[in-house]
């Protein structure tokens, strides 16, 4: 058994957890106008932006001409909330480990300098704040984590591997504690990247609407510290919830593209449960990958109907709120569903009127309060075929 | 638990791919940069996938296969790789295009095939594999966090297949860069002999190796796995003996039973201190080999050197390209990877005859 003793956010609808739960509590997207990504598009496009600048940012985090980028700082803001949240001192205490997670790292920052590069006009060094797994390192060092520190970057799943890789390393005795989520800031590279696919939508996504339009991006990082039940019982530690399931799975249909069935998001929910020992029926809501493309939508709906058949759990995507933040979007739904836990609460999938014509399933689009969750089903898909389903556990 | 070697494939700077040349044409070039000796890439890829691919994609996708081959299996329960770089040739592709079209009429395969999980994710499509599908990226220690996933994998599910592999590429916009940020040794201070090395830099490799691990031999098991440690803070030189020292003795061996050391030294003067250090402490009886005057630095070179070592024991011969003294007769039971990226990360691995 894994346990979840401490949480970190920040993301278009707050800079730690006590904002974030405001704005989900009050139904406010953090989507909208496009202030800090430098694009010729920004006027054409929303997207969930957090709210400071990448020297705001810095001051956030109490630090001087650091030199991290915003994929880095988003990261260490939300390591510091969780690490404050599970009430560690000591970081030496017990075997500790750091796994992140990022679609693109440092692309942020290399993206403003390539010109210059290929210009043969010799910028400033960029290509070690590059490498997707250096923000990892330069984290993992200001927090003095050293005994095992990785990245995983399976596009939009990432986090939820690094989560689920997580609790194996508890599990298999490797780790005692370990922190576990992932980051990814705007950029350029993946807006651009987004739209030439033509799956993101210029007004607020929609996700499970009949008329949904594609995806918002955002931006943001969440990390979860997980402890193992030796350290949870000597240290009688505050529990927020447990990590009881997790499974991984490959699509393996399309380099991007969902397969209409939705078998690789069947069989990593399959999994989950299995490991998680727990039948369908036990879910109580399902926080789903939801982006609002065509496509994923209704490849997951697909999977849902064939995991839960008649008795679909109540079920909706908080990336309405928080746009797609890719590598770090599990991260963020891990704590959104363990807000969900904490609260009795199911947060809505905000800006859904109309019912697919292609599934019988329908999101909650109001907040339901005084809700016993139990089990909370977290989705993640991605590019490359790879799906991840986590399963949240009220401890 | 045993985790054994059943199938290996690498495309490297040498030729890897023609078994029965083990190092016998060997060139120790003296290069800035060491591309890979490509095979014919219709005998792995289906012609329809292959025109899309970039370069790392299909040296990943390749010695997947030959690996897969060699193991006699067409599927596996996972796919697991680990890539410091991910596909940079896309990359600066789509990131070159969103400058010269200033963000306008882009279209979007080099995105798509960006992500670093491209490789495993084409492996999957391409044998069909629903199963686990993983993909690391921490520089230099992007293979050491695959194989620890592997060695975790192997432990949770008994008598499965695990594929896993390492994977970078050394095209030119990267070398490049690695150039400009003056990380390339000089072209007149390269030397034959990377051990002796006086000067800062290294040379670029690349390549791809991969392997099928299982728990179960198998007619055409190579080698066995018998440990793997990574380190991200070392204090210096004796702590690294120190962790060395306790590496040994958790898999019950002593020096005496290393047969061969493989010695990441990357030629840069600095960088390889740590490592001369405790091959001069430690390994003064021992058989010491130098591999990256072979395969180049690369994030994943230990890859390279885990096929080797792998390729080392199943012969039982040390190529002469990689040890000036003759080595006939010897019984080669234990093979150390000493690496190091950078002065900064750091791996052990221990392969064993079995």
């Amino acid at each position: 058994m894994v346990f979840v003793t401490g949480i970190g956010i920040i993301s278009a609808i707050g800079k730690n957890v006590s904002e974030t739960l405001s704005s989900l509590l009050e139904s406010r997207t953090g989507i909208g106008k496009i202030h800090h990504l430098q694009t010729i598009h920004a006027n054409n496009f929303v997207a969930g932006e957090v709210k400071y600048s990448l020297q705001e940012l810095e001051n956030l985090a109490g630090l001087k001409n650091s030199n991290y980028n915003r994929t880095t700082l988003l990261s260490l803001l939300a390591t510091q909330e969780a690490l404050l949240s599970a009430g560690i001192e000591d970081i030496t205490t017990h075997r500790t480990g750091f796994i992140s997670a990022s679609s693109v790292g440092g692309m942020c920052h290399t993206e403003l300098l390539y010109e210059d590069f290929l210009e043969d006009k010799s910028p400033e060094n960029f290509i070690d704040s590059h490498y997707t797994g250096a923000h990892a390192t330069d984290v993992a060092k200001h927090f003095g984590i050293s005994d095992y520190v990785t990245t995983i970057s399976t596009a939009c799943s990432s986090a939820a591997n690094a989560i689920m890789l997580g609790a194996r390393l508890i599990n298999n005795n490797i780790l005692d504690r370990v922190v576990v989520g992932g980051t990814d800031a705007l950029c350029k590279f993946t807006f651009n990247g987004f739209n030439t696919l033509m799956i993101l939508d210029k007004e607020w996504c929609k996700p499970f609407d009949n008329n949904r339009k594609g995806l918002n991006l955002g931006e943001g990082a969440a990390y979860l510290v997980l402890e193992s039940e030796r350290v949870v019982k000597a240290e009688n530690k505050k529990v927020l919830a447990t990590l009881s399931g997790y499974g991984n799975a490959n699509d393996a249909y399309h380099q991007t593209a969902s397969s209409p069935d939705g078998q690789g998001a069947y069989a990593a929910i399959q999994k989950a449960l299995q490991v998680a020992n727990l039948s369908t029926d036990k879910i109580n809501y399902v926080n789903a990958h939801g982006t609002g493309t065509a496509n994923n939508d209704l490849s997951e709906a697909t999977a849902m109907q064939n995991i839960f058949k008649q008795n679909i759990p109540p079920f909706s995507s908080t990336k309405s709120f928080t746009g797609h933040t890719l590598a770090a979007a599990a991260g963020i739904e891990a704590v959104i569903s363990i807000l969900s836990i904490q609260n009795k609460t199911i947060f809505p999938n905000l800006n859904c009127k109309t019912q697919m014509e292609d599934a019988v399933l329908f999101p909650v689009t109001n907040l339901q309060k005084n809700v016993e969750i139990n089990h909370v089903l977290s989705n993640s898909f991605g590019f490359g075929g790879n799906c991840s389903s986590l399963i949240f556990s009220k401890n | 638990m045993a985790i054994y070697i059943n199938g290996t494939g690498c495309i490297s700077h040498q030729n890897t791919i023609d078994v029965a040349d083990f190092f016998e044409n060997a060139q120790v070039a003296c290069q800035q940069r060491l591309v890979a000796q490509e095979p014919d890439y219709k005998n792995y890829v289906p012609a329809n996938m292959f025109r899309r691919m970039s370069h790392v994609i299909k040296m990943g996708v390749a010695a997947a296969k030959i690996s897969l081959q060699q193991a006699e299996i067409e599927n596996v329960d996972a796919i697991i790789t680990g890539t410091g770089l991910g596909c940079f040739e896309d990359t600066d592709k789509f990131l070159r295009a969103i400058i010269e079209n200033d963000e306008q009429l882009l279209t979007p395969t080099s995105f798509i095939q960006s992500t670093h999980n491209t490789v495993a994710g084409q492996i999957a499509l391409l044998i069909k594999c629903h199963n686990y599908n993983f993909t690391y990226t921490q520089q230099g220690l992007s293979f050491e966090s695959a194989l620890i996933d592997a060695k975790m994998f192997l432990n949770e599910n008994k008598n499965s297949n695990i594929l896993v592999g390492g994977l970078d590429e050394a095209i030119q916009p990267y070398f490049d860069l690695l150039l400009q940020a003056g990380e390339i040794k000089k072209q007149e201070d390269i030397i034959v002999e990377i051990e002796n090395n006086k000067t800062k830099g290294f040379c670029l490799g690349e390549g791809a190796s991969f392997f099928v691990l299982s728990n179960e031999k198998h007619k055409n098991t190579k080698a066995e796995i018998k440990g793997i440690k990574t380190f991200t803070s070392l204090k210096d030189g004796g702590d690294l003996q120190n962790k060395l020292s306790l590496f040994l003795q958790e898999l019950n061996l002593s020096v005496n039973d290393i047969s061969l050391v493989l010695s990441g030294n990357s030629g840069d003067v600095e960088d390889d201190k740590i490592l001369n250090e405790t091959n001069r402490n430690i390994f003064s009886q021992t058989n010491i080999a130098y591999f990256k005057n072979l395969c180049g630095e690369y994030f994943t070179a230990s890859a390279f050197a885990l096929w080797l070592a792998s390729a080392i024991i199943e012969k039982q011969e040390i190529p002469t390209a990689l040890v000036n003294k003759p080595t006939q007769g010897l019984l080669i039971k234990n093979i150390l990877i000493l690496n190091q990226y950078r002065n900064s990360e750091y791996s052990f691995m221990c392969i064993s005859s079995c």
